[in-house]
This record gives C-alpha cells, sequence and structure tokens, in this order.
C-alpha cells in the first residue's frame, strides 16, 4: 500500500470552510452576549491627564464604560507576554492606538458610539516613530530567546582587508503588518470562576498561561478554544492585551462579552514587523570563497520592550565563511512593540542575499556558482553537521526547472518588447524551533480512531496533515479517523508558529497512535475468538483497519472486530519533543519591467526546498505559494506609513496597505528534496516560514539583472525606478 | 426597525435593527448566519461577499434596512444540503482553502462569475476575483479551482 503521508490528500477541513460551517472565534453564538469595543489614544507619547465619560455613559444600552481609572487590576504577566505593560492600568500612554476604554455595550453600535464619545485629554510629549528619528539612540538588546544579538567567529577585519573583492552597502525595509483576513477576536464566557475564552490564537495553551497570570487565577480554570483560525502569521501567536482586558470585564460584569478587533486597530493591537536596517559586508578571494560575512542590523523596539526577533542565523548557518560578524542592535521608538511576523529571519536574509549578488557582479562569477562556491551545512558554532541540508540539490532542483543557464548576465540584456526582463535567485533558509507535545488516541468498538492534541490549525494544514499521521501510524483509511485540535482540554501543544507544528505535533500523533496500535494487537493476540491469537505481535502488520499476520494474510482480524470483543474503547497517548532545525531552499524569480513607468511584474517564480520527508504535497505545496505572494509585497507592495509628525499609521486598512492581490500572483513551480529528517519519527521538518525568505532578495536582484538598477530600500516602488 | 428578508430561501425576520447596520451584521449577529466573514468592514477584502436579488455585494457595504422585502443567498445558501455546489467542491478539491476565511467570500464570488460568464479566461477570472484578498494561498489555486468548476458546469453532468 502507498504510505498515506506525503499524499495529496484534500483537506479534512475544506467542505466546513466553503460551506460557511467552520466556526471561528468572533462565529461564536453565546446567548446574552455583550459586545465590546476600545478607544484608543490618539498620541504616543505622554500621560492622560482627564479622561471624561459622562456622555459614554449615557448612550442607550452601554453597560460599562473602563478607563484607567475604573478597569479592574490586573498583573503584567512575565515574557512571553509581549507588551511589558497591561493597558488601563495607569495614565501612562506608550504608543498611538493604545487603548485608552474598553466600553461594553448590548450591541456593537452602541458600544463603538460610546467609545467614539469619550473625551480623552493628554499631556503629550513628542514622539519618535522611525530608526531616522534617532540617530545614535541604537543599542545592543540583552540575549533574546533564540540567543545572544552578536555572534562573532574568525577576525572579520582580517577578512575584510585580506578580500579580493568587497561589497558593502546597505539595505532597508519598512514596518509590515501581518493582515490575516480574520482579525483577531475574543469571546470571554465566564461560569462561575470557570472561564471559556473563544479565542483566534496560534496558541491556545500561551492563552491560558498568560490570562490566568494576568487575572491572578489558576490556569485549570480557564478554557481556550481555538477550532479554527483565520490566519495569524505570527499576529495571533502572543497574547496581546485585547485578551486580557476581555476576560477581565467579563469577570467584572459577569456577562458574556465579545471583542473583535476592527481592521484599524490591527494595526496597533498585535504586532509587527519592525522597520530594519542592515548594512552588509561581504568579501571574497577571486575563486569567490568567501572570506568574510558582517551584518550588523538595525531595528525597531518599542520603549516597554526589548526582544529582538528578525534573527541573523543565516549569517553563519548558510555559508561556510572563516571569518563572520552578526550584531542586531535596536533602538527604542513610541511605537508597538514589535512582533514575529511569518518568517522573522527574513530581513536579515535579504540584505545578505542581496549583498551576494553584488559581489557576483563585482567578481563576474555567476551567483548560484558564488552560492555553491560557499555553501556549508557545518555549523560554525559548534562545528556539527546542521541536520540534513540539502542547498545544493535545492539550487540544482529550481535552477534547472528554471531554465537559469540560459540567463545572459548582464544588465538590461534580456527584453521582450518594450519590456526589460530580469531573472534573480536567492538561497531561502529559516530555522524551525522545538516544542514539546503530547496526544491521545482513541479507537472505538466501531473501528473509528479519534486523536487529539491541543495544536492549532492556522490555515497550513494540521488537521489534514494529522489524520493521515494518525491513519498511516493506525493502519486505517483515512475516513475511519478524526482528528480534533483546539481545546486546552486536550493534551498540551506548544504554539503554531516558529515553523513548528508538523515537526513537533506529527511526533507525538504518531506515537500515541503507535501505542494505540500496538494495544489492540496485544489484544488480539490474547482473544481466544481472534483468528491472530497466539501470534507473536511482532508478525502483525495493520492495513486499512485491518490487522494480518505478515506472513499468512488470510489469517486477519479487524479494529473493529478486536476493539468491540474487547467491549471498550481503547486509548493510548504518546508524547515528543522534535529537534529544532534549519531548512533551506532556493528561489529563482523572473520580472518584466516597464522602462517608461517602472512597474514590476514577477511573471515567473521557482523555488525548491528541503523539507525532510513531505508530510502531503498539496499543503506543502501551498505553502510554497503563500509564502512567494509574501516575498512578493514584501519586495514590491507592502509598506506600512507612520506619520512622522502626528506618530499615526497613515494606511491601516486593505486598501492603502497593499497586500498582493490576485492580478500580482506569478506562476510559480516548487520542488521537494523528499528525504526524511532522521531527527523525527515520521521524517518531517519545519517549513513554513522558508519560503518568503529569499524571495523579496530574489526580486530584487531580477530587477537589477532587467534595469541596472539597486534598489536596496524595499518596497521596490515604481517611483524608484523612475 | 423590523427588517423582512428571504435568506438562502427562508423567510426571516430581524427586530430591533439599527438603520446604520449592516446586512453583516444582521446576519452574523442576529439572523444566526456567521458563515459571511467581517474582514474589512469597508468593501476592500470581499470576505463577507453574498448575494443580494441575484446581485453580489459586500454585505459589509449594504444597510440590513435596504434588504426589506429582497431576497439574500448566502455561502450558506449554495449547497443543497451535504451535496456541494460545483464551485465549492472544486475549491476543496483544488486545494484553494486554506485558513478559510476569505472562502466564503470567493466561492460567491466565483459562483456568480460562472454563471454569467461559464467559460472565463484567467484574465477574467482573476478580474472578477480582484475584489477578494486571500493572504494565504497566493491565488494560484484559486484559479486553479474556478477553472475546474468551470469545466465541470460545462461537462453539463453536474450543472444545476
Amino acid at each position: 500500500m502507498s504510505p498515506l503521508i506525503g499524499r495529496a490528500v484534500p483537506r479534512v477541513d475544506g467542505h466546513a470552510k466553503v460551506t460557511g460551517g467552520a466556526r471561528y472565534a468572533a462565529d461564536t453564538h453565546v446567548p446574552g452576549v455583550t459586545y465590546g469595543t476600545l478607544a484608543t489614544s490618539t498620541i504616543a507619547r505622554g500621560t492622560i491627564t482627564t479622561i471624561d465619560t459622562t456622555l459614554a455613559q449615557a448612550v442607550p444600552g452601554v453597560i460599562a464604560v473602563f478607563t484607567h481609572l475604573t478597569m479592574p487590576r490586573l498583573v503584567t504577566p512575565p515574557s512571553p507576554y509581549p507588551k511589558g505593560f497591561v493597558p488601563l492600568q495607569d495614565a501612562t500612554i506608550h504608543h498611538n492606538g493604545q487603548p485608552v476604554a474598553y466600553v461594553v455595550a448590548q450591541t456593537l453600535e452602541q458600544a463603538q458610539e460610546a467609545a467614539a464619545l469619550i473625551d480623552v485629554r493628554y499631556h503629550a510629549e513628542p514622539a519618535k516613530v522611525a530608526i531616522d528619528d534617532a540617530p545614535g539612540e541604537e543599542f545592543l538588546p540583552p540575549p533574546g530567546p533564540e540567543g545572544p544579538q552578536e555572534f562573532v567567529h574568525g577576525d572579520p577585519a582580517a577578512g575584510l582587508a585580506n578580500a579580493h573583492k568587497k561589497v558593502d552597502a546597505t539595505y532597508s525595509s519598512p514596518v509590515h503588518h501581518h493582515n490575516p483576513i480574520e482579525t483577531s477576536a475574543t469571546v470571554a464566557v465566564w461560569d462561575g470562576d470557570q472561564l471559556t475564552l473563544h479565542e483566534s490564537t496560534q496558541s491556545i495553551s500561551l492563552t491560558q498561561q498568560i490570562v490566568a497570570q494576568a487575572l491572578s487565577v489558576p490556569q485549570n480554570t480557564i478554557r481556550v478554544l481555538t477550532p479554527f483560525l483565520g490566519g495569524g502569521f505570527g499576529s495571533k501567536a502572543p497574547v496581546w492585551p485585547h485578551t486580557l482586558l476581555t476576560a477581565a470585564v467579563a469577570r467584572q460584569l459577569r456577562k458574556p462579552v465579545k471583542l473583535v478587533l476592527t481592521r484599524a486597530q490591527m494595526y496597533t493591537s498585535s504586532g509587527h514587523r519592525a522597520e530594519f536596517r542592515q548594512q552588509v559586508t561581504v568579501g571574497a578571494a577571486k575563486d569567490g570563497t568567501l572570506t568574510a560575512i558582517v551584518n550588523i542590523s538595525n531595528q525597531q523596539l518599542s520603549r516597554t520592550e526589548q526582544r529582538v526577533f528578525n534573527t541573523s542565523e543565516s549569517s553563519w548557518m548558510v555559508y561556510g565563511c572563516p571569518n563572520i560578524h552578526a550584531k542586531q542592535l535596536g533602538v527604542r521608538l513610541d511605537l508597538p512593540t514589535p512582533h514575529f511576523m511569518r518568517s522573522p529571519e527574513g530581513p536579515a536574509l535579504v540584505g545578505l542575499e542581496m549583498a551576494l549578488d553584488e559581489l557576483s557582479y563585482e567578481l563576474g562569477m555567476d551567483p548560484v556558482a558564488l552560492r555553491l562556491k560557499n555553501y556549508t551545512d557545518l555549523n560554525p558554532e559548534n562545528g556539527q553537521k546542521i541536520g540534513n541540508q540539502n542547498l545544493p540539490e535545492c539550487l540544482k532542483l529550481a535552477g534547472d526547472a528554471f531554465g537559469w543557464s540560459r540567463r545572459n548576465p548582464t544588465p538590461r540584456s534580456m527584453r521582450d518588447g518594450n519590456e526589460l526582463i530580469g531573472w534573480g535567485m536567492a538561497t531561502e533558509a529559516h530555522s524551525y524551533h522545538a516544542r514539546a507535545s503530547s496526544a491521545w488516541v482513541q479507537i472505538d468498538t466501531d473501528g473509528h480512531a479519534l486523536a487529539r492534541c491541543g495544536t492549532q490549525d492556522i490555515g497550513t494544514g494540521t488537521y489534514t496533515v494529522m489524520t493521515q499521521v494518525t491513519a498511516e501510524a493506525l493502519g486505517m483509511p483515512m475516513n475511519s479517523v478524526r482528528f480534533e485540535l483546539g481545546d486546552t482540554n486536550f493534551p498540551a501543544a506548544g504554539f503554531s508558529a516558529a515553523s513548528v507544528t508538523v515537526s513537533s505535533v506529527s511526533g507525538s500523533v504518531d506515537k500515541a497512535a503507535r501505542a494505540a496500535r500496538d494495544a489492540v494487537i496485544a489484544l488480539a493476540v490474547a482473544d481466544p475468538h481472534s483468528p491472530l491469537h497466539g501470534a507473536a505481535p511482532d508478525r502483525i502488520v495493520t492495513e486499512h483497519g485491518f490487522l494480518f499476520l505478515t506472513d499468512d494474510r488470510t489469517r486477519r482480524d479487524s479494529y473493529q472486530g478486536v476493539v468491540s470483543r474487547h467491549g471498550k474503547p481503547v486509548e493510548a497517548t504518546g508524547s515528543f519533543l522534535n529537534v529544532p532545525g534549519y531548512t533551506t531552499g532556493a528561489s529563482f524569480i523572473e520580472v518584466r519591467v516597464d522602462p517608461w513607468l517602472g512597474r514590476v511584474r514577477v511573471t515567473r517564480a521557482v523555488a525548491a526546498y528541503d523539507i525532510g520527508r513531505v508530510m502531503n504535497h498539496r499543503t506543502a505545496r501551498s505553502q510554497v505559494l503563500g509564502g512567494m505572494i509574501w516575498g512578493v509585497g514584501y519586495a514590491l507592495t507592502e509598506h506600512t506609513m507612520i506619520d512622522r509628525h502626528t506618530a499615526r499609521i497613515v494606511n491601516p486598512n486593505l486598501s492603502g496597505y497593499l497586500v498582493p492581490v490576485n492580478a500580482d500572483a506569478p506562476k510559480i513551480e516548487a520542488f521537494f528534496v523528499d528525504k526524511p529528517d532522521p531527527t523525527s519519527p515520521v521524517g518531517a521538518k519545519g517549513f513554513g516560514e522558508a519560503p518568503i525568505t529569499g524571495v523579496p532578495a530574489a526580486i530584487s536582484n531580477a530587477i537589477y539583472h532587467a534595469t541596472g538598477r539597486r534598489i536596496r530600500d524595499l518596497p521596490i516602488t515604481q517611483d524608484k525606478l523612475l | 426597525m423590523r427588517v423582512n428578508v428571504t435568506i438562502n430561501g427562508d423567510q426571516r425576520q430581524a427586530d430591533d435593527v439599527w438603520e446604520g447596520e449592516s446586512l453583516l451584521y444582521m446576519l452574523r449577529e442576529r439572523l444566526g448566519l456567521p458563515g459571511s466573514k467581517n474582514a474589512c468592514e469597508q468593501g476592500e477584502c470581499g470576505s463577507c461577499t453574498v448575494y443580494l436579488d441575484d446581485v453580489p455585494v459586500c454585505a459589509c457595504l449594504v444597510a440590513a434596512g435596504q434588504c426589506q422585502g429582497r431576497e439574500v443567498r448566502t455561502v450558506e445558501g449554495l449547497a443543497a444540503g451535504d451535496d456541494l455546489d460545483p464551485v465549492q467542491r472544486s475549491f476543496v478539491e483544488a486545494g484553494a482553502v486554506q485558513c478559510g476565511f476569505c472562502t466564503p467570500g470567493l466561492v460567491v464570488a466565483a459562483h456568480d462569475l460562472l454563471r454569467r460568464v461559464p467559460e472565463p479566461s484567467d484574465p477574467e477570472i482573476r478580474e472578477a476575483l480582484a475584489g477578494n484578498l486571500c493572504r494565504c494561498t497566493g491565488y494560484e489555486k484559486i484559479l486553479d479551482a474556478v477553472r475546474l468548476a468551470a469545466t465541470r458546469q460545462a461537462s453539463g453532468a453536474e450543472a444545476r
């Protein structure tokens, strides 16, 4: 039988999603629910001097208006709560869009009307919102979740001094916002001292933990439910203040409260990718051997938090170079706390991959050859091999399919009529984390299996892939297996971020399913009514819901037969901690540029990745397609604009913040090396974030090839090419 | 005010509707039909697309009161029981669904396109779906789904 794992089966939750039957947090129906809304600050720095809620309180239907003077006191949770403070606890304003009041009313309109009538007076102080506003204020933040902010290997100065050719350039990218299509939502329902949160979160367990800390209640009094999530991309991985506030006001009022952030509020309430600037200096010998990589970055931090996520690991994990210096500086500005956004290691790689393209031109060397010359799979930190990495194979798979060998490297050399054609490439790389997870599998007397794990499906396909993993481990058809997630009553798992879900959860699900299978086999061999009675358990295999003797397939039983004779369901659990790792790939891009209008179209993209064993070719491919369009947005359209005088976001909406649309999508081909990772029971590596990481550089490199213009400040909008 | 409206063939009534209230709010919060999604509240994303008298609209931009005496068809009304519409089936089979939040609006918009243009060209598909934003799929599979649905409807056997 061909294995279920890897097969491009359609999503098991597809039916629910195309019929409107999938229930997201804001879809939850709770009798007697009341509606919350946030009033937010209009200054970025200062204090509230007076706040008058008289008119707001008088709006019909208004149940309560909470300000920093009347809000129940909450505890500021420790890290990983990303904010450093809880709003509505004092008069200090740390950023524009900070909640200054929480209104609860019978209907949303009433709450919104009341929020608009709150009269807030401030003592405002001058605010800084751009890196350029704070020259000289950058500092080296303390070590973060991914280690120290500075990495030195060898003698970078000597490496640069000895280089035959050098590139020294500054690259920059603006603030980005995740913009999942679902805005964040919380429905808080108290029953006595028990809280149920219907939450749009990438981490039900973190939500449970952080809310418990903020409210000073035992964690086990809180149940968090997220059966479906309308995208997150990192914005819903941390727990943000609106969740804590909603839980607190619902407790105070003894009424269920529903809060759905507006699209505009999503721009100040759930993190963003920080403005990022990096100086990259690379040097190489005549034959292209790298002599030094120096990658010094600076990024925005908030006044209340200094964790850095845009890690520069790619500076030492991809290319073997004897002299490396990576440093991640930060600068505190009067903006909300930035946080990880799909592929936080992308920004540091973008500059490096653009610099390597520049270096290839300095050397007169093909950019693919330059990367192959320097590729490594040894970690210079410890000299150990970095898991299984097949960057050369990715470069070959994608490069051959793209037709890279036909490229004339001279800029402006390829045309189609009036249009300039450019071909560019870049390496892609992202690490994936380790998280412990546990799962539970039950085989019922009807021969059906139910698997449960407190993980999430953020749109990537957890429901589907874990159904495949369960079915394969049990030896059952997929339609006999049901996989459930998104409930803190299930065995716990980590967050669905940092490309961790598949590599972590597949291990525990596989283990639990195998333990359940083995328990059923044990029942069969002990059961005098079973044709398998007395057989050695290790001679029994399971397929299609049946148990066979390996050397005599006429002796068989079924899950249904064994478990129904047993008279009660068989259950088992499994736990697993995955090994963190590093995933690489390569993307090749074709752009067409209108030389008169500066208009860029990405017309063709070919990418290849080593993601270990492919769990489902359909959902894995979807990660590539989605990542590619994110790369297009990063390179060409996405830019959160912040007015430096008012410190306000100018485009907090989907008409001003340009998420790529249908017509921006290129033709995309995706390839996978598809070799099992030995550290995973099912061979899976983490993957979701590796696509994107190199795409902005590949697009920029292609634009250089098309036009001869090296644009180092993203996004590359039309004005920059005129 | 009271609004009487036919939704997915059923006569429905909503009371205490505020004059400024959107059709989307009435569907989701008063009538128990949360399939249509609220994602931008200003007609930019298409996630709330429904039929109003056979014309696709953003339900967030239509006042609930405007629907008095009219017919609304939502994503919940496209399938006949468990029997999915070809557009819905194609979205599942082509892998056009990821997180699923934009899907209800896209399914209605694609359904409308194929009623008007049974065999659309790629530019026609892109134009028709230009008002529906998706952050997960990269759009390619959505185009595949519409092409697949068009083929199915053209074959006739599955059209309804």
